[in-house]
C-alpha cells in the first residue's frame, strides 16, 4: 500500500495520531526536555512513558486482539517520527518494535504484554553478540537448566529496563527467555553513546531466566521484530532530519554576515534546497516502506523494505545533520545550541540496527534472492 | 648553533624522528583532546631545552630557522609520532607577527616568553557578529594615558581559559569609510579585573573554546603591534602562511592511518565496497600531498603564495571528514559509542576523530568563504 492508495479514513487517523503525539511531546518540553534528561545522566522519564502509554502510543501497531489499536507500522512510524523530532530518549522503538514485536509473535498472552502497553515497565531485547575483533559474531550465549551463560552486546535501553528478553541457544535450538534486571550473575556494562544514552553489554554467569518460547519460531519472530524496529528507527530518523532542517532553515534566515542574512547567499540557498529535497525523499520513501510492510506477509520482502527505509533515512540524516552544523558555523559546534543534539542522536540511531551501507547490502542481497526464486 | 638547513633531508629527518621517539612521553601520543598547558608542560620543557619550540622562527630569535623543506619534515615527523602541537598559538601566530612588525623592545620582551611558555596565548579575532565577516568586529580600544581601554566581546577563543594573554583585533577608529580600516592588532594580559572568560562546551562535551568579555580592561599602549589602524593588513599578511598550514596533509594522513588499522582489525576490508571507499580516501590523501608539495616548493623558492592556496584547505578538510565518516562506518554498531574502541592491540577513538574533523571546514576561513575566494581571485568570475 502506498500513501496514495491508502484509504482517506486511514490517512485521517494517522493525521490525528500525529497531532496528538506532537502535542504530547511539545507540552512535555520538546527537545529541551530531552536535553535535561541527558544532562541528568542519560536515562528516560518513567512518568513520560506512562503518559505516552495513556495516549495509546505503545499499542498502536498491536493487533486489536492483543489489546492494541491495530493501526500497523504506518502508525508506529508516525509516532517514531514525532519521537525523532524532539529526540526523546524514551525507548519507543525498543518497546513497539522489539519487545512487543517478539512477545506478540511468540507469546501474545503473556502478562508482560499488558505491562508494556501500559508503560509500567520496559524490556530491553538482547540478541546480538560481540566477537573477538570487536564486531558482531555468531551467537554462543547458552540457556540450560533455567540459567543463562555467556554475553550479549548492543542492548539498547539496558540502563533503565526492568528486564531483558534474551534470545539464547537452548538444548534444542533457540529460546526466548526473560531475565530480570538485577538477577543473580547478570552484569550490565553501560557504554556511553554520543547522545548521552547507554548501550548495554550484558554478561551472564548462571543467570536465572524464565523460558517464554523455543524452536524455529523464535528465530523467525526475532527476524520480524528486528525488521519492524529497523523500519521504525528509520521513521525516527526522518522526524529527526525534518526538525534539524527546520532549525537550520530558521538559522540561515536570521544569522547575518556581510550585512545580510547568510540565507541570501546563493550557495547557502542551493544547499538548503538540496537538504530539503533529501528530507522529502526520505520521508516519502520511509512512509511508503512502512505502509507496504503492513500489507506484506513474506518476511524476506518485509526485510527488504525495512532495509530500504533504514538505508535512506540514515543517508539523509547524516547528510542533513552534518550540513546543518556547517551552516551554523561555530555555534553549530557547541553543545548549547539545539542542533548539536540532533547530530549526536543521528549518530546513535544510524549505528543502531545497521547503517546505510549495511542496509544497502542487505537490500541488494534480498533482491538477488527474490530474483533467483522467481 | 646547528645549521639544520645544511643537513641532508634524510639526516634531518632521522634527527627529528630520533628525538621524538626517544623523548616524547608515550602517554601523550595522539591525544584525542586539546591539552591544557599543565598536561604537556613536562614535554614543553624538554623541547625548550633543546631549542626546538619554534621550528619556523629565525635562529636569532631562538627558533630553529628551518627553511620550508625542513619545516615540512619537522611537521611530518611530529604528526607521524603523534606529538601534540602544544599550546602553539604564541609560536604559530603572535611570534611571527611580532617578528615581522614588532619593535625591538617588543621582540626582546615577548619572544623569549613565548618560547618558554611563560606567556600562553589565545587568539581573539571572532566576535558574535564577526565570524566570516571578520571586519565587522566591534570590540573597541580607546587610549587613556599610557593605556588602551578595551570594551567588547570575543567568542570562540580556543583555550582562552588556559591562556595568560590574548592577541586581538580591535577597533581603534570608529569613523572610517571602510570596515577594514580602523582595526588594530593588540596584545593584552588576561589576568585582570576587566577580563572575564566563560567556557563554551562543544558538541562532544569538551571545554575547548570560550567567550571573553572586556569591561574597561587595560593594556599598555606599548602593546600595540605595528601601526595604529593597520591591524587588518597585518593580520592578512599572516594568512597565506596560515592557509598552507591549515591545508597541510597531516590531519587527514593521520586519520587515514587510524582508519586503516581500525578497519583491518574489524574485518571491514572483507567488504569490497568498503575497500573501494578506503582506496578512494587514500588516493585523495596521496594526490592532495602532491598538490601540497607544489605549493610547498613555491615557498621553498622564496615565492609568496597566491589565493589559489585555498584549494588545499578545501580538499584536505573535506577529505579528513570523509575519512572519519568511514571510521564510523567501520565501527558498525559501535558507531555512536563514546571513547576508544579496542581492536586487537590498538585503541581508536572513532567519535573523537569524527568530532575533530567537523569544525575544520568552519574555522580558518570556512570552506564556503574559501570557495568564494577561489572563484573570484583565481577563476576571475564576476561578482
Ligand atoms: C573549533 C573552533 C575553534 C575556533 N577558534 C577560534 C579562535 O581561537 N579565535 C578566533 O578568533 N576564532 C576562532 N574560531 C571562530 C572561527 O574563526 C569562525 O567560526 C569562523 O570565522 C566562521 O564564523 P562563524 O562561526 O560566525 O560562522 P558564520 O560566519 O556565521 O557562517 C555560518 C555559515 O554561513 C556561511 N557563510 C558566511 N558567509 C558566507 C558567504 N559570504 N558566502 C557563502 N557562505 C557564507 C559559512 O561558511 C558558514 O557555513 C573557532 C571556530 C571553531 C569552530
Amino acid at each position: 500500500m502506498t500513501q496514495t492508495d491508502m484509504q482517506p479514513s486511514d490517512q485521517q487517523d494517522l493525521r490525528m495520531l500525529r497531532e496528538s503525539a506532537r502535542t504530547l511531546f511539545e507540552r512535555a518540553g520538546g527537545s529541551g526536555r530531552s536535553r535535561k534528561l541527558r544532562d541528568a545522566g542519560g536515562g528516560w522519564d518513567a512518568d513520560m512513558i506512562r503518559e505516552m502509554a495513556e495516549a495509546g502510543i505503545f499499542g498502536v501497531t498491536l493487533p486489536e486482539e492483543n489489546g492494541g489499536l491495530g493501526m500497523g507500522l504506518a502508525a508506529g512510524g508516525v509516532i517514531a517520527e514525532e519521537v525523532g523530532r524532539v529526540i526523546a530518549p524514551e525507548p519507543v522503538v525498543v518497546t513497539v518494535g522489539l519487545s512487543l514485536g517478539l512477545l506478540r509473535r511468540l507469546c501474545p498472552d503473556h502478562a508482560m504484554m499488558e505491562q508494556l502497553v501500559e508503560g509500567a515497565t520496559v524490556l530491553a531485547v538482547a540478541w546480538q553478540e560481540r566477537g573477538p575483533n570487536g564486531g558482531p559474531a555468531e551467537p554462543s550465549c547458552r540457556y540450560a537448566d533455567g540459567k543463562l551463560t555467556g554475553g550479549k552486546a548492543w542492548v539498547a535501553g539496558a540502563g533503565g529496563a526492568g528486564g531483558f528478553l534474551v534470545v539464547a541457544e537452548g538444548d534444542a535450538g533457540p529460546v526466548l527467555v526473560l531475565a530480570e534486571a538485577g538477577a543473580d550473575g547478570l552484569s550490565v556494562e553501560e557504554r556511553r553513546q554520543a547522545d548521552g544514552s547507554a548501550m548495554g553489554e550484558l554478561s551472564f554467569s548462571g543467570t536465572p531466566a524464565g523460558e517464554l518460547a523455543s524452536g524455529g519460531a523464535v528465530r523467525a519472530a526475532l527476524a520480524e521484530a528486528v525488521n519492524d524496529a529497523t523500519a521504525l528507527a528509520a521513521a525516527e530518523l526522518v522526524g529527526l532530519s525534518e526538525r534539524a532542517f527546520e532549525i537550520t532553515l530558521d538559522y540561515i534566515k536570521t544569522r547575518e554576515q556581510f550585512d545580510k542574512p547568510i540565507g541570501s547567499f546563493q550557495v547557502i540557498q542551493h544547499r538548503a534546497v538540496d537538504l530539503n529535497v533529501m528530507c522529502e525523499v526520505a520521508q516519502s520513501g520511509v512512509r511508503e516502506a512502512l505502509g507496504l510492510m503492513d500489507r506484506q506477509t513474506d518476511p524476506k520482502a518485509r526485510a527488504r523494505l525495512a532495509s530500504r527505509a533504514k538505508a535512506r533515512a540514515v543517508t539523509a540524516a547524516k547528510k542533513i545533520t552534518r550540513d546543518a552544523i556547517q551552516l551554523h558555523g561555530a555555534v553549530g559546534y557547541t553543545d548549547e545550541f539545539e542542533i548539536a543534539l540532533y547530530l549526536n542522536r543521528a549518530l546513535v540511531l544510524s549505528a543502531w540496527l545497521g547503517d546505510d551501507a549495511y542496509h544497502r547490502r542487505l537490500w541488494f542481497e534480498a533482491r538477488e534472492e527474490e530474483g533467483a526464486a522467481q | 648553533m646547528t645549521d639544520w638547513n645544511a643537513m641532508s633531508d634524510a639526516d634531518f629527518r632521522k634527527e627529528v624522528r630520533g628525538f621524538f621517539e626517544a623523548e616524547y612521553p608515550e602517554d601523550l601520543r595522539n591525544l584525542p583532546h586539546r591539552p591544557k598547558f599543565a598536561e604537556i608542560e613536562h614535554w614543553h620543557r624538554k623541547l625548550h631545552a633543546k631549542g626546538w619550540v619554534a621550528p619556523a622562527w629565525p635562529a636569532e630569535y631562538g627558533g630553529m630557522g628551518l627553511n620550508a623543506a625542513k619545516l615540512l619534515i619537522y611537521y611530518e615527523e611530529q604528526q607521524r609520532w603523534g606529538v601534540n602541537r602544544g599550546r602553539d598559538m604564541g609560536v604559530q601566530m603572535v611570534g611571527p607577527l611580532i617578528i615581522k612588525f614588532g619593535t625591538q623592545e617588543q621582540k626582546d620582551y615577548w619572544l623569549p616568553r613565548i618560547l618558554s611558555c611563560e606567556d600562553i596565548w589565545c587568539q581573539g579575532y571572532s566576535e558574535p557578529g564577526a565570524g566570516s565577516d571578520l571586519a565587522n568586529l566591534r570590540t573597541r580600544a580607546e587610549t587613556d594615558g599610557d593605556d588602551f581601554v578595551i570594551n567588547g566581546q570575543k567568542i570562540w577563543t580556543t583555550m582562552a581559559h588556559d591562556a595568560t594573554h590574548i592577541f586581538m583585533l580591535v577597533r581603534t577608529d570608529q569613523a572610517t569609510p571602510k570596515k577594514q580600516q580602523g582595526i588594530s592588532f593588540l596584545l593584552a594580559p588576561m589576568d585582570q579585573p576587566g577580563v572575564e572568560v566563560r567556557t563554551i562546551t562543544t558538541l562532544s562535551g569538551e571545554t575547548e573554546f570560550c567567550e571573553v568579555f572586556f569591561d574597561d580592561a587595560r593594556t599598555p599602549r606599548a602593546n600595540l603591534v605595528g601601526e595604529l589602524n593597520k591591524g587588518w593588513t597585518m593580520a592578512k599578511a599572516l594568512l597565506s602562511f596560515e592557509r598552507i598550514f591549515i591545508g597541510a596533509p597531516n590531519l587527514a594522513q593521520n586519520a587515514l592511518g587510524q582508519l586503516e588499522s581500525f578497519a583491518r582489525g574489524r574485518g571491514a576490508f572483507e567488504d569490497p565496497v568498503f575497500r573501494d571507499r578506503f582506496a578512494q580516501a587514500a588516493l585523495d590523501v596521496e594526490d592532495h600531498a602532491a598538490l601540497y608539495s607544489r605549493f610547498a616548493d613555491q615557498l621553498k623558492r622564496g615565492e609568496t603564495l597566491g589565493a589559489d592556496v585555498s584549494m588545499l584547505k578545501i580538499w584536505v578538510t573535506e577529505c579528513f571528514q570523509r575519512i572519519t565518516e568511514l571510521m564510523i562506518e567501520a565501527a558498525g554498531p559501535d558507531g555512536g559509542t563514546v571513547g576508544p574502541l579496542q581492536v586487537g592491540n590498538v585503541n581508536v577513538d572513532v567519535l573523537a576523530s569524527f568530532y575533530k574533523a567537523r569544525p575544520t571546514t568552519i574555522y580558518g576561513g570556512s570552506n564556503e568563504i574559501q570557495r568564494n575566494i577561489l572563484s573570484k581571485a583565481v577563476l576571475g568570475l564576476p561578482g
